[in-house]
């Protein structure tokens, strides 16, 4: 069943339509204010900084990894370097401390080419050439006794420079190798002593760097022709599609795109360090894919993105939790703020209507008070002059009726317009509302009993005695008891519930007074606490006894609220503090000792 | 007869003129005045057994009168009438001396009732 609840509340369903949408509208606006605040002081701080630091470390990583390469590169161009140059002074020397003649006697360069290869196979052959360009000796696996290199390119160089160290090239022997060719002169004559290094075994001196999975380690020529093969990049002798630089000091670290392996396949973009070696010209290429060179940076980086955006993800997520829970707060604490206003100006329309009322009761007690006392002097001459005429008899004794029934009447009016404004001095006192509201029960039961008129108690017996005003709650339970037995007018029988109820947490009783009658209108139940609003039949009601209990129970720092369906029922709700409001304890006396009942 | 003398102070002289004849016509003695000054100067040449103050008067209003009677000294007893209702001020009156107290309207019956009690109390304290 659903029963309307009207409770002075100032509840969404007593708003209208319009004024309830705007409200939603502003907590909807308000909610969204609170995110964007709470995002903008809260996420773009830890993004900023998150963000920052991540930069911050990965420059710096990079840097490392940079430092790191150019190190290795620095350090493996000496190497090399030093491995030319010491085959170079060797061959210088052997050059200068031997006599053309002890050198290509039989044996003589064999046993100085074995020398050279005692410990690593350095030299795949060595030839000592005369100025026409025919060997005069030659230890090697190659048949070049025969051939004369008078007109090939180093030879010239040879014996220009003195020293001359070729690029990598075909030669007579149809494979990749270079030569180191050192020219001596002693008299007339001159000779070149020529030594091939060892391919395989210089490529593995280039290769002796290892740098990471995708590395790559080789040399090229000024024009950009590997001296070394590459793994991936390509094979000796082939032209590179490395962007060649002219020439420079130190190293340089060339980020690149788009360069082709072997095959033509386009590489995914590199990390490279580079450095030219003296003499030769060769460039020496150290080479990684950059992804790897620079994973565990990217790799930190990832995580440290993830786990902000995780962080900023929770933020977010709490944000609009504690927004949302902040919100329903307020609504809460909106609701109860409309529910205090609206008592408020309850309290103040009843005080108002309060200090008119006596103003006026006053006024008309005193034209009663002579209205009576002319009846009575009526009645007197009456008496001392009986009236003969039985017509007229009858008729005066009716009216003489009339002005004191109406009189009663008024008095009455004028007596609740006074206890309604009444401040009366009230008294503080320990109250069993149990039994308190039993004996009310037994008074109100002794009226309503020919009316067919059933009390049901439902007391609550772990309540306590509460503090409060005995005589007033006295007044309270008789109006809402006496509405009770009215609201069944017309019913041949009915019944009035009575329960009790302690809520020890909030130091509240509640009091429900609900009767079986007639209802209450849903357009009335908004106003029943008005003051002189009443349904009831002209002359029974005068529309204070609700307006005298709410302004009683509100004094006593309790609410009365009501809940009614028109043919089931109308019950009134009692909700009164164990304690009264202090402001009410200091403008009142209270007494200390317990008293059950009025 | 009675045989005792009542003063009616009240500001409504209808009133007065009314419970005058009323009490009259029941054999009583009574003097009406209209406000408290009257009342005090009434009471210092002619004294009574028990007096009728209406608390809302203007100028000297009930309480005040009634302060003015004690300090006379007269050994009246004092019915309170008052219009108002509340009987707060009746209540300040009787804690001043005054016997008893009535509200307006009332039966003529009734404030006769009060009278009689009232010289039934002076009686007992002469």
């Amino acid at each position: 069943m659903k029963v309307p609840h009207i409770a002075h509340d100032g509840s969404e369903a007593a708003e209208g339509p319009d004024l309830a949408g705007e409200r939603r509208a502003t907590y909807s606006r308000l909610f969204w204010r609170f995110v964007w605040l709470t995002i903008l002081c809260s996420l773009v701080p830890l993004l900023l900084v998150g963000w920052g630091i991540n930069l911050h470390y990965s420059q710096f990583a990079r840097e490392r990894m940079l430092n790191f390469l150019q190190t290795q590169v620095e350090d493996h161009r000496k190497d090399i370097e030093r491995f030319l140059s010491e085959q170079t002074s060797k061959l210088q020397l052997i050059a200068r401390t031997h006599e053309l003649e002890q050198l290509i006697k039989p044996g003589s360069l064999q046993t100085v080419f074995e020398l050279f290869n005692q410990d690593i196979r350095t030299l795949t052959d060595l030839g000592v050439i005369a100025e026409n360009g025919y060997h005069l000796a030659y230890v090697g696996a190659y048949d070049l006794w025969a051939r004369n290199y008078s007109r090939e390119f180093w030879f010239d160089q040879a014996m220009q420079k003195g020293i001359y160290v070729s690029d990598m090239f075909m030669g007579f022997r149809k494979e990749p190798h270079f030569i180191i060719a050192v020219t001596h002169s002693k008299g007339d004559r001159k000779w070149i002593l020529r030594a091939t290094i060892n391919t395989e075994a210089f490529r593995s001196l280039v290769e002796n760097v290892r740098i990471g999975r995708t590395g790559q380690v080789y040399l090229l020529n000024a024009e950009g022709v590997f001296q070394t093969s590459a793994r991936v990049s390509g094979a000796i002798m082939e032209k590179s599609s490395y962007p060649m630089e002219s020439y420079h000091e130190g190293l340089r670290t060339r980020t690149l795109d788009g360069l082709r392996d072997a095959q033509g396949r386009e590489r995914p973009r590199q990390i490279a360090c580079q450095a030219w070696l003296q003499d030769p010209r060769w460039l020496l290429v150290v080479k990684q894919d950059y992804d790897e060179a620079f994973a565990d940076v990217n790799h930190a980086n990832t995580w440290t993105l993830v786990f902000l955006h995780l962080s900023a993800a929770s933020i977010l997520v709490v944000t609009v939790f504690i927004t949302r829970h902040m919100i329903t707060s307020i609504k809460r604490r909106d609701a109860e703020a409309d529910r205090l206003n609206q008592q408020l100006l309850q309290t103040g329309k009843l005080a108002s209507i309060g200090e008119l009322s006596a103003g006026v009761a006053h006024e008309i007690n005193n034209p009663l008070a002579i209205i009576l006392t002319e009846r009575q002097l009526l009645l007197d001459a009456a008496r001392q002059t009986p009236i003969t005429d039985p017509e007229f008899q009858e008729q005066f004794s009716d009216s003489m009726n009339q002005i004191d029934l109406q009189v009663q009447r008024c008095k009455r009016i004028t007596q609740n317009l006074l206890r309604f404004s009444r401040r009366t001095k009230s008294m503080i006192e320990k109250v069993d509302l149990n039994g308190f509201i039993q004996e009310v029960v037994d008074l109100m039961e002794r009226e309503a009993r020919t009316s067919g008129i059933k009390f049901f108690s439902e007391p609550d017996l772990a309540l306590p005695p509460v503090s409060s005003d005995p005589s007033q709650l006295q007044q309270v339970f008789l109006n809402l008891i006496t509405n009770a037995i009215d609201a069944h007018d017309g019913k041949p029988y009915g019944s009035i519930r009575i329960s009790t109820r302690a809520d020890a947490e909030r130091q509240m009783a509640t009091v429900k007074v609900a009767d079986a009658g007639a209802g209450i209108k849903p357009e009335h139940l908004s106003r029943i606490f008005d003051p002189f609003f009443t349904t009831k039949a002209v002359g029974k009601g005068t529309g204070l006894g609700l307006s005298i209990c709410f302004s009683i129970v509100k004094r006593l720092g309790g609410s009365l609220t009501v809940q009614s369906e028109v043919g089931k029922g109308t019950e009134f709700t009692i909700q009164l503090p164990y304690t009264p409001p202090k402001e009410l304890q200091d403008s009142l006396s209270t007494k200390r000792s317990p008293k059950p009942a009025a | 007869m009675p045989g005792f003398r009542v003063l009616l102070v009240d500001d409504e002289t209808i009133f007065t003129k009314n419970i005058s004849k009323l009490l009259k016509n029941r054999g009583y003695e009574i003097t009406a005045v209209n406000s408290g000054d009257a009342a005090i100067r009434e009471l210092e040449q002619n004294p009574v057994d028990v007096i009728v103050l209406d608390l809302k008067m203007p100028g000297m209003d009930g309480i005040a009168t009634l302060k003015e009677i004690i300090k006379l000294g007269l050994f009246a007893e004092t019915l309170i009438l008052t219009g108002h209702g509340s009987i707060d001020s009746a209540l300040e009156a009787m804690k001043l001396g005054a016997y008893d107290y009535l509200t307006k309207p009332c039966e003529i019956d009734e404030l006769v009732a009060k009278i009689e009690s009232a010289w039934g109390k002076k009686k007992e304290a002469n």
